[in-house]
């Protein structure tokens, strides 16, 4: 398969089936205008619109401040009840796309809004662009993929609430903000570019891979998981070295990544880790695995 | 009494120990601290980049715990600084815990305006203390998300409304830029910056001097004021109340589905 055939389709993503279009092709939204107030649209999943014909599509409500707005006033739309949608344009305003989907796809061209795939708990997403804060928060099952960047909160859980990501991955091309993995308690979350301060913030168990520089406090408060980073981190006083070894799961990992699209990830290293416990402020069970030979100290 | 800082601080006179730590180490400071009174394990060498050695911290700890009421009163140098509400929450934290060996409460100590106030009211009305959203017609919590700075800096808001606050004088640069671009209403007894970049000013009575009400002590005791003086001013809350019966007359008098449907809406947050 060609690269360029492997970013369209982009296989199978971790569990998170890629449907095809079937008999129904799929459905088209163009989205129409450059918006300035967010717009909130959970009806731009699968689930809500996989079973309507196009005119019940068109009259899908959409919330702009706090008026409800038919979906047709944002949108033109092309195809009907199909579980695979596309969209198009400068969606970064638009928020919620994906929320609590269980099954279908989502290919995004462009940039998307907040909380992208939230909840969600089988399907795809794949984002040929940005995406925003709260991506995949909350999350039990399914894949997301953007080739672009994404905002902070990445996987998180949110606030008050004692649980992130609970399952399926997450792949990020670019970089990331603040928080990423917050309470996360199962899946993978791969960031191939840099990340901001408090990755994987009391993080309850999964796998965050940070292939980029991370920023300040990285584990902070982790009880239970496992963070890799491929480059030197600054670790707090709460994390511990335990041992430098070689973990067989790293090498597999790599390869499953690599077959879903993710792209090389950057300098082989030999897959030797330095491995800290920590947070040691709290449970103390979580470890993040340094791989890089310079944080050797 | 002791005295945590980057920098020596008039308090430092008055206090018996002063720590002074490196600036943006607060989290790594509070952390390892959470660590050590349980007892458990830090590591020395990455905790002397906070300025701190572990014998002070330990020291610190023994006198946490031999204390009978100890408690920790935190400003805006934790607050505002690098990780911002996870220094706080770290603070609000280690209180908790120390509570497992002695009496211990840990306080911010709040700014002008009576925020405490605000975060008290809004708390008791809506279960949040800011960051709050009501476009569905009810209250959504999201800091970052709805909090007024972010919405400012996104420029996620087309009209804007200041009350006790002067984000003009206080915010990031883009935050002011939309203040400008948008229709903004400054409720001020003073002109504050924010009025001098408002779209409209609307000159209040001082509350508490001039206008009754209850204002909210830093521990949340709320206290009633009567008004010393008279104000030919209107009161806030009397400013407020017309604008909302003259947006809801002309709602209603427009009987659009969309008013309505915005008037419901109006009808459950109130």
């Amino acid at each position: 398969m060609s690269e360029s055939a492997a970013k369209t389709e982009s296989t199978i993503l971790f569990g998170g089936s890629q449907e095809k279009g079937g008999a129904n092709g799929s459905v088209r939204l163009r989205f129409k205008e450059v918006l300035q107030l967010p717009l909130e649209a959970e009806v731009l999943s699968p689930d809500v619109v996989g079973s309507l014909s196009r005119d019940e599509i068109l009259k899908l409500p959409v919330l702009l401040g706090s008026r409800r707005f038919p979906l047709s006033d944002f949108f033109d739309v092309e195809g009907e009840r199909s579980r695979c949608l596309e969209l198009q344009g400068n969606l970064a305003k638009v928020k919620l796309i994906g929320h609590g989907m269980t099954a279908g796809s989502i290919v995004i061209h462009g940039n998307a809004g907040m909380h992208l795939g939230a909840s969600m708990s089988g399907g795809s997403i794949i984002v040929h662009g940005n995406a925003a804060d709260w991506l995949g928060a909350e999350m039990s099952g399914g894949a997301i993929h953007v080739h672009g960047n994404a905002g902070g909160q990445v996987g998180a859980a949110y606030r008050g609430s004692l649980k992130g990501m609970r399952g399926g991955a997450i792949l990020i091309d670019g970089a990331a903000g603040i928080e990423v993995a917050m309470r996360m308690r199962r899946g993978l979350i791969c960031i191939r570019g840099p990340v901001g301060d408090f990755a994987g913030l009391q993080m309850r168990g999964g796998t965050l891979f940070l292939c980029g520089k991370a920023g300040i406090r990285t584990g902070a408060w982790m009880s239970r998981g496992t963070i890799i980073a491929m480059e030197p981190l600054k670790l707090l006083p709460t994390f511990i070295y335990a041992c430098t070894y070689e973990p067989d799961f790293v090498r597999l990992l790599l390869r499953q990544l690599r077959d879903s699209g993710m792209p090389d990830l950057g300098p082989k290293w030999n897959y030797r880790v330095q491995r800290y416990s920590g947070d040691t402020s709290g449970l103390g069970k979580g470890e993040i695995l340094v791989c890089a030979p310079a944080a050797l100290q | 009494m002791v005295v945590v800082d980057v920098r020596r601080t008039p308090s430092v006179r008055v206090a018996d120990i002063f720590l002074q730590i490196r600036p943006g180490k607060d989290f790594e400071v509070i952390t390892a601290l959470r660590a050590l009174i349980k007892g458990r394990r830090i590591n020395a060498e990455s905790l002397a980049e906070t300025g701190l050695t572990l014998e002070q911290l330990q020291d610190l700890v023994d006198r946490m715990k031999r204390a009978r009421f100890g408690a920790i009163f935190f400003g805006m140098g934790v607050t505002m600084t690098r990780g911002k509400y996870m220094n706080a929450s770290a603070l609000l934290t280690l209180g908790v815990e120390m509570t497992q060996f002695t009496r211990f409460v840990a306080m911010p100590l709040r700014g002008h305006g009576n925020v405490t106030g605000a975060d008290a009211v809004t708390t008791w009305m809506t279960a949040y203390p800011f960051g709050i959203d009501f476009s569905r017609g009810y209250p959504r919590y999201n800091p970052g998300e709805f909090t007024a700075v972010d919405l400012l800096v996104r420029g996620d808001v087309d009209a804007v409304m200041v009350l006790a606050a002067d984000p003009g004088a206080t915010m990031p640069g883009p935050a002011i830029d939309h203040l400008k671009r948008v229709p903004t209403i400054v409720l001020d007894p003073k002109i504050t910056h924010t009025s001098r970049l408002a779209r409209v000013h609307i000159t209040t009575a001082p509350t508490g001097i001039c206008a009754p009400g209850t204002v909210y002590r830093m521990d949340e005791v709320p206290f009633q004021l009567r008004p010393a003086l008279q104000s030919p001013y209107p009161t806030d809350e009397q400013v407020i109340k017309r604008i909302q019966a003259m947006i809801n007359a002309r709602l209603s008098s427009r009987r659009s589905p969309v008013a309505a449907d915005a008037l419901q809406m109006r009808g459950t947050r109130d």
